[in-house]
């Protein structure tokens, strides 16, 4: 698989998007989802938490208590001696929920889910009885919209991206005009300070996985040459033929499809655990893409994309700090200290108005030592940002 | 997974950061793995059977005991693959975010070692799991992680010059290596070995995870194929170049013979350390195609053993002792430089060292087309001067070395093993 697809795949992740009424839930988050309860649950009046113990038999595998109230549930499932029923899971309808298997005679496990009211079953393959009704009663688990500090969160994000998508249609629009007009040299200039707002809300972008093809696809994407434009398809006639001959047409195809970009941009929805993911697969971004120099392999502007992907990386972290200082104080420290020790380490590459005035040094004489130190503060970082979305949801 | 453990990773405790979490699992852990004993044998073979349930006949148990007098992985009975990998101290981490990884390491290293994924939150479906999954379901595998200190982490970092054990200091430049900084060195060096490489490999790559922020990995070594015996009850296996090369190895059952040569004991000032031992680690490329192409006879008398019975050239079987006097000719049988006199201990005022090496590979040598490969070296004692000494000898004389070089080298103080209760960090930090 290359990068590309990878990062696509989990960026498809990244935002809600509302399209002519139909609401795509990207990622999880509604009631099947089993999670781990966090200190707000805890603190939490409404969330309760119970116990049930699930004994599996040949005969069966009857939860006790069969009703519980909706929030935090254990299972407590132990095998007293059957060779032949092993396991038992808890299903909504035919989607299994959570289990415990390979239950062999005198062990015992655990799994724990967090569910909302409705009718559930538990189920023990094998057995006499294989499926036991489970009943969850009382109101809907609370969901992050009833916190307004993640609702907050969310609209400053989605203001904030739209201001980048603005810049980005600003900047590419120049970008494009100096195409047009042979300044091979202006060109060059402001094709970074263009894309570096790309780089900034890129796992927004993804979501639409034909523009963002179409806009930052690389050479390795395209399935025939046709199919590669956009920015870096110009990118490999500005540097390697120094020559803007015959780009008008893609360059009028890259600022339709930002100006898209933007129209769609200011129908997303965010949901706090896809911003928090978002900013994950954004500092991923620096690791598979930019370390490596292969997203600007002919303009060696890598370093500008890196700022970007941090910045926009920081972004959405900042706008949920309120809430993860709150819920997790010492992972709200160490994200901020790994952000800013990743900060410093690019900065020891910031130069004035640096190579194609990108602000840094040309990537291409970093050395593979210097890379490597990069590397390991953008994985230090990554590691951090992605436990967020566990913690704020 | 014990009612204990499990309340420890339960939803009441998920308010404390990560690392004090595991910190509670991997007491849990401790206390159940002690109180379940057999319990924990059945559920060992159950893993390594057909998952039938039914017996397997399997005599050792899947599951080495994490705590003891010693740490797991040095007495041992060898496993038969390694995963070895050395970390450095991030440059901006304080004494404090190394003890607090020693212990998350101490309840990972555990956990895993009972054949239990990395403790944490389990099925959120918004967050990355815990445990990077790929040795679920496989057989502990006998694992043991071993943990062991460079001398560069008692410079001035982190307080711990007062407790640097008093000969742990970097090897010298040693006769004939050409090291490659590249595989050399490291504060830090984590030794995992089990039957499966995959399990090996599962237990570093999540120590190096949980060590994102703190420690920098440094290099990395897949081995397998064991090269040396620890008891005389494994069969002794052989190297790449096709001989048998830890037939005379210590048996490390014989507590005597341990006591004197490997662990570390009342000779050393730091308490702390003793029941420790030193790890020095080789990683020594052998010229396989140059050896391929030598004649049996000259290979014969370059190991001072016959190739297909592993029996000195003045014997017969295996376990013959060799008679370095023994003339033919006016010649010495087993030559002046054969490598097992020269690394005998009878030629070296009795010294001894534990080996525990492994065969490695890094594919080919993308100029030549030669195999990349050799021995990763690993032995334990109670001193690194005793190795030096050796390698002295067998650097300047060894006649294996026409077809070997020492390309990468550490050296690690390796802690005694943990009491009940006790983590890495307060082992180290006291």
């Amino acid at each position: 698989m290359t990068p590309r697809a990878t990062h696509r795949r989990a960026l498809a992740c990244a935002a809600t998007v509302i399209t002519a009424g139909l609401l795509m839930t990207a990622c999880g988050g509604g009631k099947d989802d089993s999670k781990g309860s966090t200190p707000a649950d805890a603190d939490n009046a409404a969330a309760k938490s119970s116990t049930v113990k699930i004994d599996i038999s040949d005969k069966d595998c009857a939860p006790t208590p069969a009703t519980v109230p909706a929030g935090t549930v254990k299972f407590d499932v132990g095998n007293k001696g059957s060779a032949k029923v092993t396991e038992a899971e808890l299903l909504d309808g035919g989607k299994i929920l959570g289990e415990k298997e390979n239950l062999t005679p005198g062990l015992s496990g655990d799994f724990t889910l967090n569910l909302d009211a409705g009718k559930y079953q538990v189920y023990c393959p094998g057995a006499k009885t294989e499926k036991t009704e489970f009943t969850v009663t009382g109101t809907a688990e609370k969901t992050w919209k009833d916190e307004p500090a993640l609702v907050t969160a969310t609209r400053q994000y989605a203001t904030w991206v739209t201001g980048e998508v603005r810049e980005l249609v600003t900047g590419t629009d120049a970008f494009t005009a100096a195409v047009k007009a042979g300044k091979t040299d202006d060109a060059k200039k402001l094709y970074g300070k263009a894309r570096v707002h790309y780089e900034r809300i890129e796992s927004t972008a993804e979501v639409w996985g034909d523009i963002d093809g179409r806009i930052d696809g690389r050479i390795d994407d395209a399935a025939t040459a046709a199919d590669f434009t956009g920015f870096h398809r110009i990118e490999q006639e500005l540097w390697e033929k120094n020559s803007t001959a015959g780009l008008g047409t893609l360059a009028d195809r890259l600022s339709a499809d930002v100006h898209d970009l933007y129209t769609k941009v200011q129908k997303v929805e965010y949901q706090p655990a896809a911003i928090a993911n978002g900013a994950t697969d954004l500092v991923n971004e620096i690791q598979s893409s930019k370390i490596t120099g292969e997203e600007e392999r002919y303009s060696h502007i890598d370093l500008l994309d890196f700022d970007g992907n941090l910045a926009g990386a920081n972004e959405a972290v900042s706008v949920l700090l309120p809430v993860l200082k709150q819920k997790d104080p010492a992972l709200a420290d160490t994200v901020a200290q790994r952000y800013q020790a990743t900060a410093t380490a690019l900065k020891a590459y910031a130069a004035t108005p640096g190579y194609e005035d990108s602000g840094y040094v040309d990537y291409s004489k970093v050395t593979d030592a210097q890379r490597r130190v990069l590397a390991q503060a953008v994985d230090a970082y990554a590691e951090s940002v992605s436990k967020i979305a566990g913690k704020i949801a | 997974m014990t009612p204990d453990a499990q309340r420890d990773s339960g939803p009441a405790t998920s308010a404390v950061s990560r690392r004090r979490l595991l910190g509670a699992v991997g007491a849990g852990a401790a206390v159940a793995g002690a109180a379940l004993g057999a319990g924990g044998t059945a559920l060992a073979n159950r893993d390594s059977g057909s998952g039938s349930g039914a017996p397997t006949g399997h005599a050792a148990p899947a599951t080495v005991d994490f705590r003891g007098a010693h740490q797991a992985g040095i007495a041992t009975p060898s496993q038969d693959r390694l995963c070895f990998a050395t970390f450095d101290v991030a440059p901006n981490a304080t004494r404090a975010d190394l003890a607090a990884l020693l212990t998350t390491w101490t309840a990972a290293a555990e956990a895993m070692a009972l054949g239990r994924p990395v403790p944490g939150d389990e099925g959120d479906l918004n967050t990355p799991p815990d445990d990077t999954g790929e040795a679920v379901g496989l057989s502990p595998g006998r694992l043991t992680i071993t943990i062991g200190y460079g001398p560069g982490l008692f410079d001035d970092r982190f307080g711990l010059a007062a407790r640097r054990p008093s000969a742990l200091r970097p090897l010298p430049k040693l006769p004939g290596e050409n090291l490659d900084p590249a595989v050399t060195g490291g504060d830090l060096c984590v030794q995992a070995c089990a039957d499966d490489p995959q399990v090996a490999f599962h237990a570093v790559r999540n120590l190096r995870r949980l060590g994102f922020g703190t420690v920098l990995p440094r290099w990395m070594e897949l081995g397998f194929g064991r090269t040396s015996s620890t008891s005389p009850q494994q069969a002794t296996p052989r190297n790449l170049m096709g001989f048998k090369d830890g037939t005379r190895n210590i048996d490390a059952r014989d507590e005597k013979v341990m006591g004197r040569h490997v662990w570390i004991g009342e000779e050393e000032p730091q308490r702390w350390v003793r029941g420790g031992s030193y790890l020095v680690s080789r990683k020594i490329r052998m010229r396989m195609e140059q050896w391929d192409r030598d004649r049996l006879g000259d290979q014969q008398d370059v190991f001072g053993r016959y190739k297909g019975s592993g029996a000195p050239l003045t014997g017969h079987s295996e376990f013959d002792t060799p008679d370095f006097a023994a003339k033919s000719g006016g010649q010495y049988v087993i030559p002046d430089d054969a490598h097992i006199r020269l690394a005998s201990p009878e030629n070296n005022k009795g010294l001894r060292i534990l080996r525990r090496g492994y065969s490695y590979t890094d594919g080919i040598d993308k100029e030549t087309g030669d195999l990349l490969g050799g021995l990763f070296f690993i032995a334990f004692m109670n001193s690194p001067d005793r190795f030096v000494t050796l390698q002295r000898v067998l650097g300047a004389h060894d006649a294996l070395n026409e077809y070997i070089q020492h390309i990468g080298s550490g050296v690690f103080a390796v802690p005694p093993g943990l009491a009940a209760g006790q983590d890495w960090g307060a082992q180290l930090f006291g």
